[in-house]
């Protein structure tokens, strides 16, 4: 049995579609089915010689030292090979195709191995399937059947390899989302969000909304956004940096902009940008200063 | 009639506090409630105070009724403070284009107040 996340959301319509693509048939299961019990004879022969292939390539050999797993390997190897000679292509098979895959990707077999392993065994099955006297034109067919299956469990793997990689790239892009807006409070009712990299269209919704949330939470009066570490300040980041301030007016508190160089400052004035609704500050620490003002504290000199 | 939204008397001052979505039936009588509250108050003139911490939603028409109303208030002479808004509410407005310049606002009611000038 296999459990639904197995599938990557793989359905029934989709597998006859896929097995419509990949031209597999009722007739190329049959003749799987067929080859069964001369593939079963080879099989430990037909695994031998895959391992031996992959010992005399040093990239694969190095990954098959450990003589331990190499024998689970094999084992799995023999039960994955016999499976393509079992007739039946159905949702459990293809649980299994994608578990290999997914076990592969995150082992970090690259799929190349994975093909290039496909073909050396396409290879052993006709060797065997001549050596035991099969005619022409049925070895053109059987192979054909074989072939078809293989390809179709490669388009599988790759299909769990992109998965795989999709949801570590989502899970990075999920860190980075956190990273990347943080609201620190430095001072009761005084927050800073310090920005850094670039502002697209989309950080910017995530600056907006970790500044309201902030705000919110925090009661705060006064936030510092800080953009000394921002590549690019261009019209969009700068309407960007507009509209989060109105809306955190809006809330009932006030946003100083600080860390604008003067290369920043310089553009800004040059794209006619009119920020002068907003208090600006070139150093956080004026900027400190000012927000503290703002909640009637300031920094003083430690009477001795 | 009246919209149904409480207006409080507070040492001179005037606060609103709604509790429930202006929809477009409400919000004019809520406006012009709150204009006859100010025309009805004695004594010193403190400010008006907005409270919308209800507010779930607040549409372009809302909030140009909040705007029209603190502009008209401030032409009888009270000073609009709009507090409480909630953070979507506030995105959503900005990214609508409306920013409200001309209103002030505060975070709650006990900031609002401070920015009417009540002592503390």
């Amino acid at each position: 049995m296999f459990a639904q996340q197995d599938l990557l959301g793989f359905t029934e319509e989709q597998l006859r579609q896929r097995l419509s693509f990949f031209r597999i048939g009722p007739p190329d299961l049959a003749r799987l089915v067929a080859m069964r019990p001369l593939i079963e004879r080879h099989t430990p022969a037909i695994v031998q010689a895959f391992y031996e292939h992959l010992h005399s390539q040093p990239e694969t050999a190095e990954f098959l030292r450990d003589p331990m797993m190499l024998e689970r390997l094999k084992v799995k190897q023999a039960a994955y090979f016999l499976e393509l000679f079992g007739g039946r292509v159905d949702l459990t098979y293809i649980a299994n195709r994608l578990r290999v895959g997914t076990t592969h990707e995150r082992l970090g077999v690259p799929p190349r191995w994975y093909i290039g392993a496909f073909d050396r065994y396409l290879e052993l099955v006709r060797g065997f399937l001549i050596s035991e006297g099969t005619t022409s034109e049925d070895l053109q067919l059987d192979l054909a059947a074989v072939e078809k299956l293989m390809h179709f469990d490669a388009a599988l793997a790759i299909d769990a390899y992109i998965a795989g990689h999709l949801a570590t790239h989502e899970r990075q892009q999920a860190a980075i989302r956190e990273l990347s807006s943080p609201v620190i409070r430095v001072h009761d009712r005084v927050l800073l969000l310090p920005l850094v990299g670039t502002i697209d269209s989309y950080r910017a919704q995530q600056v907006m909304e970790s500044s309201l949330m902030g705000v919110g939470a925090e009661q705060a009066r006064v936030l510092i956004l800080d953009i000394a570490g921002v590549a690019v300040v261009d019209t969009q980041v700068a309407d960007h940096l507009l509209k989060t301030t109105a809306a955190v007016r809006l809330l009932g508190a006030q946003t100083i902009l600080t860390g604008i160089s003067p290369q920043v400052a310089r553009t800004i004035v040059e794209l006619g940008v009119d920020l002068s609704a907003l208090h600006t500050r070139n150093k956080l620490s004026d900027g400190l200063e000012l927000a503290l003002g703002m909640v009637g504290k300031q920094i003083g000199a430690r009477v001795p | 009639m009246s919209a149904g939204i409480p207006i409080l008397r507070i040492r001179g001052h005037i606060l609103v506090s709604v509790q429930r979505e202006l929809g477009d039936d409400v919000v004019e009588q809520f406006q012009r409630d709150v204009l006859s509250a100010i025309e009805q108050a004695r004594g010193p003139t403190g400010g008006l105070l907005i409270d919308i911490s209800g507010l779930e939603i607040v549409d372009t028409y809302v909030a140009r009724v909040l705007a029209d109303t603190a502009a008209m208030a401030r032409l009888m002479g009270r000073q609009t403070v709009v507090c409480g808004m909630r953070p979507e509410v506030a995105a959503t407005l900005v990214q609508m284009g409306y920013y409200l310049e001309t209103v002030t606002t505060a975070l709650d009611v006990d900031d609002g107040l401070d920015r009417l000038g009540l002592p503390r």
